[in-house]
C-alpha cells in the first residue's frame, strides 16, 4: 500500500482548500490538496453572483464600511452566528478581495457617469464619480444595506477559482486530483491523516500528515432538489461524523436558495434579483413587495423562499408537469445587461430551458443551496475534538452565516477563512512534530479494505445502494424543507432509521473494480444517511423558527430557549446523533433583535414575546 | 545582449516562426503566380495570338528563363516547409483520417484535402514544369498540340481541380491563420473562397476546351 | 415524446485485467428535457453501475463531463436528447489518457498545460494589505474575462487534428491563455518571454488553422480570433528580431 507524507493534507481543493494550502506553502511547509475532481471543478467554480467585502467604492455602497457589513451578516444569521468570527471576517473581507485582484481576476471595475439599475423593476438612476473610476465596483444582493458584492460578470466563482488553482500551480502545490478521502486517521485524540480511494485506479492510500484539513464543500446531494454539484455529498461531514469525537455544527440550517430553475434545479444567480429582476406568479404579477415592503424580492434568501412557496400554497403559483413553480423577470434589464453582466444565466436558460431570458420568462422554485451547518470549528478553524484537525469553507461550521448565509458571504468565507486558518494552521505546523503509529495506520487501511472487500463479496447483504441514496434524497426533500413541522420531521427520522439499517447491508451489483462509481458512493452512503439524520433529528429537536430552519409548529424564534448552536456527533452502534448545544456566540456585539424583513415573532431572550 | 544572461537563458529558437512565416509567404507567392499563370494560359481563349503575344513578352524581358526556375525553386521550398506538417507517419496518418471520418467537420477535411492534393501537385506539377520549361518558347499551338495528344489532357483534367482545391484552401488558411479573417467574417469568406474555386476550375476547362479546339 | 434512444457506448477499464475495449448498447425511453447527464446517471443506476463518466456542476459551467458525441466533443450535461438522432454514440475525449469508459484524465493535462505556460500573473510587485487596489479599465476586464471564461473542458483539444497528430501541442486552450495574460497590464512578462513559451512549433506556429476548437467550444471563447492575433504578434516580434539582430 501507498503511503504519503505531508506536513499539511487538504481534503477538499475548491476555493477554501487551495486558500489554505497557499498560506501554508508561502510559509515553507509543504501541502497536498486532495479533490474529487481535478481542482478547478470544485464546485466554487458554479458561484456567480459575487464575493462580499466593504470596499465601498461604488456609489451604492459608499460608506460601506466592515461594521454594516457586520451588522448585515449577524442580522442575515438571524442571530445565529459566532459574532467574534463574524467580526473577524468582515474586517478581512476587502482586503481578500483586493489580495485576489493583485492576483489576477478581473473584477468588474466602476465606469463613471449616468446609469441606469433597477429596483422592483422599476428604473432608477445613479451616477458613478469620475474619481472612483476604475477601481473595484459592487452588486446589490439580498439582505445587504449596501452593494457589497465584487463581481465578474456572473462568473465570480469561476474566476475566483481559476486564480486561485493559478496561485497553487504557480507555488508547485500538489494536488492529487480524483482522490477521495473514506476515513481520518485518528487515535481519538490526534488526527494523523486519513485514507483515500483513487478514483483513477481504485486503490487505498494512507496519507499522513501533521495537520488535517477538511474543505470539501457542502453537502446540498443529501436533498433531491439541489443547485449544488454531484459531487457535494459530505465525504469531509461525514468522515468527521465516523470519528464518533468531532461534532457537525447546527447541521439543521440547510439554505434554499429561490431561484432554482424548474426542473433542473441549476441556479440562476441572485445578481439576478440584485441587479433588479423580479418574481413573478401565474397572473405575472409580482407579490414580494407585498410581503416585504421594504426589500421585497431582495429579502434574504430564508425569507424569500419561504414566501414563494407560501405564494404556491395560496394557489397562485404556475401549474407544469414539474409541479408548481414561479417567474423569474430579468426582461426588463435589457439584452446588453443580460448579455454582458448575466450572461451565465442566459446560457443556462437557453441551454437547459429553450428560454431567451431576453424575452420570455425563466421558471423558477426554491432548491437546497447551501450547507451553513458543518464540521464544527473554532475561530482558529481547528475541529472540536481532535488535535491537528482543521475545518474551513462551506465544510466548515466556523460559523458567520449562523441560520442563513448571506448571497456573496459564502465566496467570501472560502477566501478570508482560507487565508486565517492558514496562518494558524502555519502557527501550529511550527510548534508541532510527527510521531505516527504504525500500528494505527495499518488499522485504518484494513477496516477500509475490508468494507471494501464486504460490499464486493456482498457478505453484508445486498441493498442497492442507489436506491438507498434516491429513498434518502426524497424524505429529507418532502419532510425536512423550506417549512417543516413535528409530525413530517418524526416522520422524517423514522424512515432514515430504517435507511440507515439497509446502508448496513449494501451489495455492490457490479464487480467493483477500478475506480467503480457504485463502489464510491456505496463507501459514502452510510455516512450520509448519518448526515441526512444529523439535519432530520435537530431539525425536529429544534423548536423554534430561525433563519432558515421555518417551523410551522413554533413560529417565533426563540432566543430565550435557542439562542445556541447545534453539535451533533454519532456514537457507534447507535442509530441516531448525539446533540448538545453551545451558546450560539460567546462574545455578543450586536444583541438579538428584529431583522428588518421576515416574519418577526420573538421570544426575547427574557421571555418577553414581541410582535405578530 | 550581456554574456551571463545569454549563458542561462539561451534565445528561444526563432526556427518555427520563420518557418511558418515561410510557408505562409511561398504559399502566397504561389497563389500569385498561379493567378498570373491562370491570366497567360486563359489568354488563349482570346485567341492564339494573344497568348502567344504574353508568352513572347516574357521570354524577351527572361522572365520565363529566369521566373521559371525561381517558381520551381519556390514550389519546392513550399513543399519543404509545409512538408512539416504533413504526417510521413503511418500512425499519425491513421490517427489524422479516422479523426476526420469521426468529427464531420468541413475546415479539418479540407486540411485532409489540402495534404493529399499537395502530394499530388508536387509530383504533376513537377513533370509539368520540366515539360514545360524545357521546351521553350511556350506558343498557343505547342500547348494545343499537347493536349491534343491526349496524355496531357488527362494530366491537366486532375492538375487542374487539385491546383485550384489547394490554391483555394490555402488562401483560405492564410486568412484564418494569421487573423485576416475574424470571427464574423469567416462565413463570407468561405462562401466567396468556393466561388473562387469554382470560377477558376471553370476558366480552367474553358481553356482545356479551346486548346481542344485550337487548330494546330 | 417517448422516442426509444439507443446508446452505443465505448467500455473499456484498463485497470480491470478482464475488460477488453468494446461497445456496449442501452436501451431506455426518452423524457422530456432530457439531457446526456440525465440518461447516463439513469443507465448506471438501472443498467450498468459499473459505467464510468464524469459530472460535476451538471451545468455546463465545470468542464468536467465532456465526451465525443456523434462524432463530436462536447459537454454531455448540457447536450439534450431531443437535438441527437435516435443513436447516440458517446466516447471518451481522444488525446487524454483514458481512465475508464467515458472517462478521461483531463486533470494531469491540464495542470502540466497551466505549468508550461506560466498560467498566472508574473509580476515583481508585492502585495501590499493596506493599499487600494490598482485601477483598471472596466472594458479591459471584460474583455480578460471574456477569454478567462475556459473551463478547460478539453473539446478544443480534442477536436484538433493536430492535437491528435502530435502530443506535444499545446492547443488552442493554453493560446487562449497565454492571450489572456498577454492582455492583462498586471503581467509583467515581455513580448519575448510570451514567445519562449509559445512561439514554436508547439505552440502558436503548430497550429494549422483547422478551427475545430473554434467550432466545437462550448463556452464559445472567441478562440479563431485569439489565435491569429497571438500569431501575427509572434510573427511580428519574430520580424522585429530579425532587425534588431545587427544592431544589438
Ligand atoms: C450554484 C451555486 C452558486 C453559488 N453562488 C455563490 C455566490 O454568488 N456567492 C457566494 O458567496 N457563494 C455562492 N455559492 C456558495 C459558494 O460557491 C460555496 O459555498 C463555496 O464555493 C464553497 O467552497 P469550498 O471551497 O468550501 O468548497 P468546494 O468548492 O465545493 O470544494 C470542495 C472540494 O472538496 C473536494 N472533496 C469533496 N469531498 C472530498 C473527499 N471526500 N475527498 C477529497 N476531496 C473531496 C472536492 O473535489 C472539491 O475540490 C454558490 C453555490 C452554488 C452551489
Ligand atoms: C502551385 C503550387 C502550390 C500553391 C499555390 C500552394 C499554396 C499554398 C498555400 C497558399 C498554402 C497556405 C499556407 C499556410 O497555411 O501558411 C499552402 C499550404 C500547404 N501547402 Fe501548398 N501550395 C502549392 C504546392 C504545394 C506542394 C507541392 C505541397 C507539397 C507537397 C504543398 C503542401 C502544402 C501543405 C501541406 C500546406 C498546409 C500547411 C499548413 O496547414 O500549415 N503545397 N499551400
Ligand atoms: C514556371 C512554371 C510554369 C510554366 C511556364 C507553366 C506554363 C504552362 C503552360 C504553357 C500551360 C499550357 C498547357 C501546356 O502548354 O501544356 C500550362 C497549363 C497548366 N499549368 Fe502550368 N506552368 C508552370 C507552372 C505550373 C505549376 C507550378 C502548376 C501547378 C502546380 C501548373 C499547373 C498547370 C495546369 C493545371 C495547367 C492546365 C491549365 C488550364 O487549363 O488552366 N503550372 N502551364
Ligand atoms: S477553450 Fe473552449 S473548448 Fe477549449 S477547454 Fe476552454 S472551454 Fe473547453
Ligand atoms: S483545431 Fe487545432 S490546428 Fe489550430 S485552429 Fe484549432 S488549434
Ligand atoms: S458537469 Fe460540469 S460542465 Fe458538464
Amino acid at each position: 500500500m501507498e503511503t504519503v507524507w505531508t506536513d499539511l493534507l487538504c481534503i477538499g481543493a475548491g476555493l477554501a482548500g487551495e486558500r489554505v494550502a497557499i498560506e501554508v506553502s508561502t510559509a515553507g511547509f509543504q501541502s497536498i490538496c486532495l479533490s474529487i475532481v481535478p481542482p478547478r471543478r470544485s464546485h466554487s467554480s458554479a458561484a456567480q453572483g459575487g464575493m462580499q467585502a466593504s470596499l465601498g467604492n461604488c456609489c451604492m455602497g459608499e460608506a460601506d464600511c466592515p461594521d454594516t457589513h457586520f451588522q448585515d451578516t449577524v442580522k442575515g444569521s438571524d442571530w445565529g452566528c459566532d459574532q467574534e468570527v463574524a467580526r473577524l471576517f468582515v474586517e478581512t473581507a476587502p482586503e481578500a478581495v483586493r489580495e485576489m485582484a493583485f492576483w489576477g481576476i478581473p473584477w468588474n471595475r466602476i465606469v463613471p457617469g449616468k446609469s441606469v439599475y433597477f429596483k422592483g423593476g422599476k428604473p432608477y438612476e445613479k451616477t458613478e464619480s469620475e474619481e472612483n473610476e476604475g477601481l473595484i465596483t459592487a452588486r446589490g444582493f439580498g439582505g445587504t444595506a449596501k452593494w457589497r458584492a465584487c463581481y465578474t460578470s456572473d462568473g465570480t466563482g469561476h474566476t475566483l477559482l481559476y486564480t486561485m488553482d493559478n496561485k497553487v500551480v504557480e507555488l508547485g502545490v500538489t494536488v492529487h486530483d480524483r482522490t477521495e478521502a473514506i476515513s481520518l486517521i485518528h487515535d481519538g485524540e490526534t488526527c494523523i491523516g486519513a485514507v483515500a480511494r483513487c478514483l483513477k485506479t481504485g486503490r487505498l492510500r494512507a496519507y499522513l500528515a501533521r495537520a488535517t484539513l477538511i474543505a470539501t464543500g457542502g453537502y446540498g446531494k443529501i436533498y433531491r432538489e439541489s443547485t449544488n454539484a454531484v459531487i457535494n455529498e459530505g465525504g469531509g461531514a461525514l468522515i468527521a461524523l465516523d470519528t464518533e469525537i468531532v461534532p457537525i455544527g447546527n447541521p439543521e440550517a440547510v439554505q434554499f436558495h429561490p431561484t432554482g430553475i424548474v426542473p433542473t434545479n441549476i441556479l440562476v444567480t441572485e445578481g439576478c434579483r440584485g441587479d433588479g429582476g423580479t418574481l413573478l406568479d401565474v397572473n405575472e404579477e409580482r407579490f414580494m413587495h407585498e410581503y416585504e415592503p421594504e426589500k421585497a424580492e431582495l429579502a434574504s434568501r430564508d425569507v424569500v423562499s419561504r414566501w414563494m412557496i407560501h405564494h404556491i400554497r395560496r394557489g397562485l403559483g404556475v401549474k407544469s408537469d414539474h409541479g408548481d413553480h414561479l417567474w423569474l423577470d430579468i426582461r426588463h434589464l435589457g439584452a446588453e445587461h443580460i448579455k454582458t453582466k448575466l450572461r451565465e444565466v442566459e446560457e443556462i436558460c437557453n441551454n437547459f430551458l429553450g428560454v431567451d431570458p431576453i424575452t420570455q420568462l425563466i421558471p423558477v422554485r426554491p432548491a437546497q443551496h447551501y450547507s451553513m451547518g458543518g464540521v464544527r470549528t473554532d475561530k482558529d478553524g481547528a475541529a472540536y475534538g481532535l488535535k491537528g484537525l482543521f475545518a474551513a469553507g462551506e465544510a466548515a461550521c466556523w460559523d458567520l452565516h449562523g441560520f442563513n448565509r448571506l448571497g456573496g458571504n459564502s465566496l467570501a468565507e472560502t477566501v478570508v477563512a482560507g487565508k486565517i486558518v492558514g496562518k494558524k494552521i502555519v502557527a501550529f505546523l511550527q510548534g508541532s512534530e510527527s510521531k505516527y503509529d504504525t500500528a494505527l495506520i495499518k488499522g485504518a487501511v484494513i477496516k477500509n479494505q475490508e468494507r471494501i472487500d464486504g460490499m464486493i463479496s456482498g457478505r453484508a447483504g445486498h441493498e442497492n445502494v442507489f436506491e438507498i441514496r434516491n429513498a434518502m434524497q426524497d424524505v429529507l426533500m418532502e419532510r425536512v424543507g423550506i417549512f417543516r413541522n413535528g409530525k413530517d420531521l418524526q416522520k422524517a427520522v423514522d424512515s432514515l432509521q430504517g435507511l440507515h439499517e439497509k446502508s448496513r447491508r449494501v451489495g455492490l451489483r457490479s464487480n467493483g473494480r477500478g475506480a467503480n462509481p457504485e463502489l464510491s458512493l456505496a463507501l459514502k452512503i452510510q455516512g450520509m444517511v448519518r448526515l441526512a439524520l444529523c439535519v432530520a433529528y435537530a431539525a425536529l429537536k429544534r423548536t423554534e423558527s430561525r433563519g432558515c430552519h421555518a417551523r410551522e409548529d413554533f413560529e417565533a424564534r426563540n432566543d430565550r430557549d435557542w439562542l445556541n448552536r447545534t453539535l451533533a456527533t454519532w456514537r457507534e452502534g447507535s442509530d441516531l446523533p448525539t446533540l448538545n448545544y453551545e451558546a450560539a456566540s460567546k462574545v455578543v456585539e450586536l444583541a438579538p433583535g428584529d431583522r428588518g424583513y421576515g416574519v418577526c415573532k420573538i421570544i426575547s431572550c427574557d421571555g418577553e414575546i414581541i410582535g405578530a | 545582449m550581456a554574456i551571463d544572461t545569454t549563458i542561462y537563458f539561451p534565445a528561444p529558437s526563432r526556427a518555427s516562426a520563420y518557418f511558418d512565416g515561410l510557408q505562409m509567404l511561398t504559399g502566397a507567392a504561389l497563389i500569385i503566380f498561379m493567378w498570373s499563370h491562370m491570366v497567360l494560359v486563359a489568354s488563349v481563349n482570346f485567341g492564339a495570338g494573344t497568348m502567344n503575344t504574353l508568352a513572347r513578352f516574357f521570354e524577351e524581358t527572361y522572365m520565363a528563363q529566369v521566373g521559371g526556375p525561381v517558381i520551381g525553386c519556390v514550389f519546392l521550398l513550399h513543399f519543404f516547409l509545409a512538408a512539416r506538417k504533413i504526417p510521413f507517419r503511418l500512425d499519425q496518418q491513421t490517427t489524422i483520417w479516422k479523426h476526420s471520418r469521426l468529427l464531420h467537420h468541413t475546415d479539418t477535411w479540407l486540411w485532409v484535402i489540402q495534404a493529399l492534393t499537395a502530394m499530388i501537385i508536387l509530383i504533376m506539377g513537377s513533370i509539368h514544369m520540366w515539360t514545360v520549361l524545357t521546351d521553350l518558347p511556350i506558343t498557343a499551338a505547342k500547348s494545343a498540340a499537347r493536349i491534343q495528344g491526349g496524355f496531357w489532357l488527362i494530366f491537366y483534367l486532375i492538375l487542374l481541380p487539385m491546383v485550384e482545391l489547394h490554391v483555394g484552401i490555402g488562401f483560405y488558411r492564410i486568412g484564418v491563420k494569421w487573423g485576416f479573417i475574424r470571427r464574423n467574417t469567416r462565413k463570407g469568406f468561405k462562401r466567396f473562397e468556393n466561388v473562387l474555386t469554382s470560377l477558376f476550375v471553370l476558366i480552367g476547362l474553358v481553356t482545356i476546351v479551346r486548346f481542344l479546339t485550337l487548330p494546330i | 415524446m417517448g422516442r426509444e434512444l439507443t446508446f452505443h457506448i465505448f467500455r473499456y477499464d484498463p485497470e480491470d485485467p478482464d475488460s477488453i475495449p468494446h461497445t456496449d448498447i442501452f436501451i431506455m425511453e426518452e423524457k422530456e428535457n432530457m439531457t446526456l447527464f440525465i440518461a447516463l446517471t439513469q443507465i448506471r443506476e438501472e443498467q450498468d453501475p459499473s459505467l464510468q463518466f464524469d459530472f460535476c456542476c451538471r451545468a455546463g459551467i465545470c468542464g468536467s463531463c465532456a465526451m465525443v458525441i456523434n462524432g463530436r466533443p462536447g459537454l454531455a450535461c448540457k447536450t439534450l436528447t431531443r437535438e441527437l438522432p435516435k443513436e447516440i454514440t458517446l466516447m471518451p475525449l481522444p488525446v487524454f489518457k483514458l481512465i475508464a469508459d467515458l472517462s478521461v484524465d483531463t486533470g494531469a493535462w491540464f495542470r502540466a498545460m497551466n505549468e508550461k505556460v506560466g498560467s498566472w500573473i508574473h509580476t515583481s510587485k508585492k502585495f501590499d494589505p493596506s493599499a487600494r487596489e490598482e485601477r483598471m479599465d472596466n472594458a479591459l476586464a471584460e474583455e480578460i474575462y471574456e477569454l478567462e471564461r475556459c473551463v478547460e473542458c478539453g473539446c478544443c483539444v480534442a477536436a484538433c487534428g493536430t492535437a491528435n497528430m502530435r502530443e506535444d501541442f499545446v492547443g488552442a486552450v493554453a493560446m487562449n491563455r497565454i492571450a489572456r495574460f498577454m492582455m492583462d497590464p498586471r503581467d509583467e512578462r515581455t513580448e519575448d518571454e510570451y514567445f519562449e513559451v509559445i512561439g514554436t512549433d508547439e505552440g502558436i506556429f503548430g497550429c494549422m488553422g483547422l478551427l475545430a476548437c473554434e467550432d466545437v467550444c462550448p463556452k464559445n471563447i472567441p478562440l479563431q480570433d485569439q489565435l491569429g492575433i497571438l500569431r501575427r504578434k509572434m510573427g511580428w516580434n519574430t520580424v522585429k528580431h530579425l532587425f534588431r539582430f545587427g544592431s544589438s
